[in-house]
């Protein structure tokens, strides 16, 4: 054994940011987060060059997963051209050397706030989700090491009272985003706060979804053709917002989940969220070539 | 500004790696493919100085020896390799982790040969309906040993390599014998 066996050549900055060591931890862990969907984790959350809460989780995911070949999609409440999803496209780029692109069909790897894209993701994508907070009982139990006994328990009846709670003050459910929802039948998980409309999207999707809540320090995955199910009453059906009538104003797509603009005479305007989407709808009326690939909602309504 | 850094051959072999342990654990009963024949880029890519290791195969101790993992016995291990295997007794004493920390349930890895021998049928997670898996070379009893230790969210998680290729068999699955 010699010293060069021992070491390895220098480098100015590790490929793709992360050093070997956090990426080989990040790896054990999401390999246990698919073994058993939905549960929560617990991981070492590295510094990344990035305030926390700002996407460092699905940033350390992406580092982890990303080679030069990788294209890399970056989402932001739905736009690609917002600061967030701008700067965590660029940094990856400009860390890890991977091509970028805004079509969600061209991804291989898609890390996004807040919105599954409105295209239907194929087997071989991963979409990587940012969680600001990934524990679903907290709003009925605080404290951490409680919450973990009853996930371990499957003691989920106090998110039925809490959904019970809210449809008997307010006549409907109050949850927009992060509904809880039961995974594989065991493990109850918020779906990072997408809006009630996206969560059918990942029941029994082709693509394995990883969800990573930095500040949080915790990781969990959705593998492919998992059952995810809402936490919904028999005789409460799960309703999604009620955008499938909505026309965007901007492109003129329509069924699709609308960014509401309030308009100066109190009225309101539409602009459909998946911002690409917008874009490919112009393009196809302009004349420009089809590129849309088909969508998981149809007319508004998703497929049962 | 920084140049953009290029991955070293070992950073390379390592991500493939990882990318094709990925892809079995989320799709179980499909090959994938490593990047070279055999258990060595699944201990670079995965083992360092945080991991308790167990191996049967005393030919796989100087690679497991320089990630810097140390060595445990099989029941305080988080990744057991058990080689090819003769007897499915060591099932038995593998970490399964706690219902309040499932992660603490064992990678096991265990040499197979894919497509000869007797198959399973798989459903669960990750699997479209059922997928049937020829998985030879496996002791007797050894499904029925996973099945007498499974309480999920409590297991062990298994990878079968074959050469250079590899099928995932996370505690999520549900194995019948055929």
């Amino acid at each position: 054994m010699s010293l060069s066996t021992l070491t390895k050549p220098w480098e100015a900055m590790s490929y793709g940011f992360l050093d070997g060591s956090a990426k080989r931890e990040l790896r054990r862990k999401m390999l246990k987060s698919v073994a058993v969907p939905g549960c929560q984790m617990p991981y070492a959350s590295r510094e990344v060059p990035m305030a926390r809460g700002w996407g460092t989780g699905g940033l350390q995911v992406s580092l982890t997963l990303v080679n030069p070949q990788t294209c890399v999609k970056v989402i932001d409440q739905g736009a690609d051209d917002s600061v967030n999803a701008a700067s965590i496209r660029r940094f990856i780029a400009q860390v890890a050397g991977t091509p970028t692109t805004m079509d969600t069909l061209e991804a291989d790897l898609i890390q996004s706030r807040h919105r599954i894209p409105e295209e239907i993701l194929r087997e071989d994508q991963v979409l990587v989700l940012q969680v600001p907070n990934p524990e679903p009982l907290r709003p009925v139990q605080p404290n951490m090491s409680i919450a973990r006994q009853m996930h371990a328990d499957a003691d989920y009846g106090r998110m039925w009272l809490q959904l019970y709670e809210q449809i008997v003050r307010s006549g409907r459910v109050m949850q927009g985003a992060s509904y809880p929802s039961l995974v594989n039948g065991r493990h109850v998980m918020t779906p990072s706060p997408i809006p009630r409309w996206d969560v059918p999207k990942l029941h029994m999707a082709r693509h394995l979804t990883i969800l990573s809540a930095g500040r949080e320090k915790r990781i969990f995955a959705v593998p492919p053709y998992t059952r995810v199910e809402p936490l919904v009453f028999s005789d409460v059906p799960y309703k999604v917002e009620e955008h499938g009538h909505l026309t965007c104003t901007r492109s003129g797509t329509r069924g699709f989940f609308m960014n509401e603009i309030p308009q100066d005479d109190g009225s309101s305007a539409f602009e459909v969220s998946d911002s690409e989407w917008g874009v490919k709808t112009i393009r196809a009326r302009d004349g420009d070539g089809e590129s849309r690939g088909e969508t998981w909602y149809k007319n508004g309504e998703m497929p049962q | 500004m920084l140049a953009t850094p290029a991955p070293s051959p070992a950073e390379t072999r390592d991500n493939a790696a990882f990318d094709a342990l990925l892809w079995a654990m989320s799709r179980p009963g499909v090959p994938r493919d490593l990047p070279e024949p055999g258990e060595g880029t699944v201990i670079t890519a995965l083992l360092d100085r945080e991991c308790l290791v167990y191996s049967a195969d005393p030919l796989l101790m100087p690679e497991i020896m320089r990630t810097g993992a140390e060595l445990a016995d099989i029941d305080r291990a988080d990744h057991v390799f058990l080689g090819a295997m003769t007897a499915s007794d060591p099932l038995a004493a593998v970490a399964i982790g706690s219902d309040n920390y499932p992660d603490d349930g064992a990678t096991v890895i265990v040499r197979a040969s894919l497509g000869s021998g007797a198959a399973v049928r798989l459903t669960g997670p990750g699997i479209d309906g059922a997928v049937t898996v020829q998985l030879g070379g496996m002791p007797d009893g050894f499904w029925k040993a996973r099945a007498a230790r499974l309480r999920y969210p409590m297991g062990f998680d298994l990878f079968f390599v074959d050469g250079a290729r590899a099928v995932g068999v996370p505690r999520s699955t549900n194995v019948e014998e055929m």
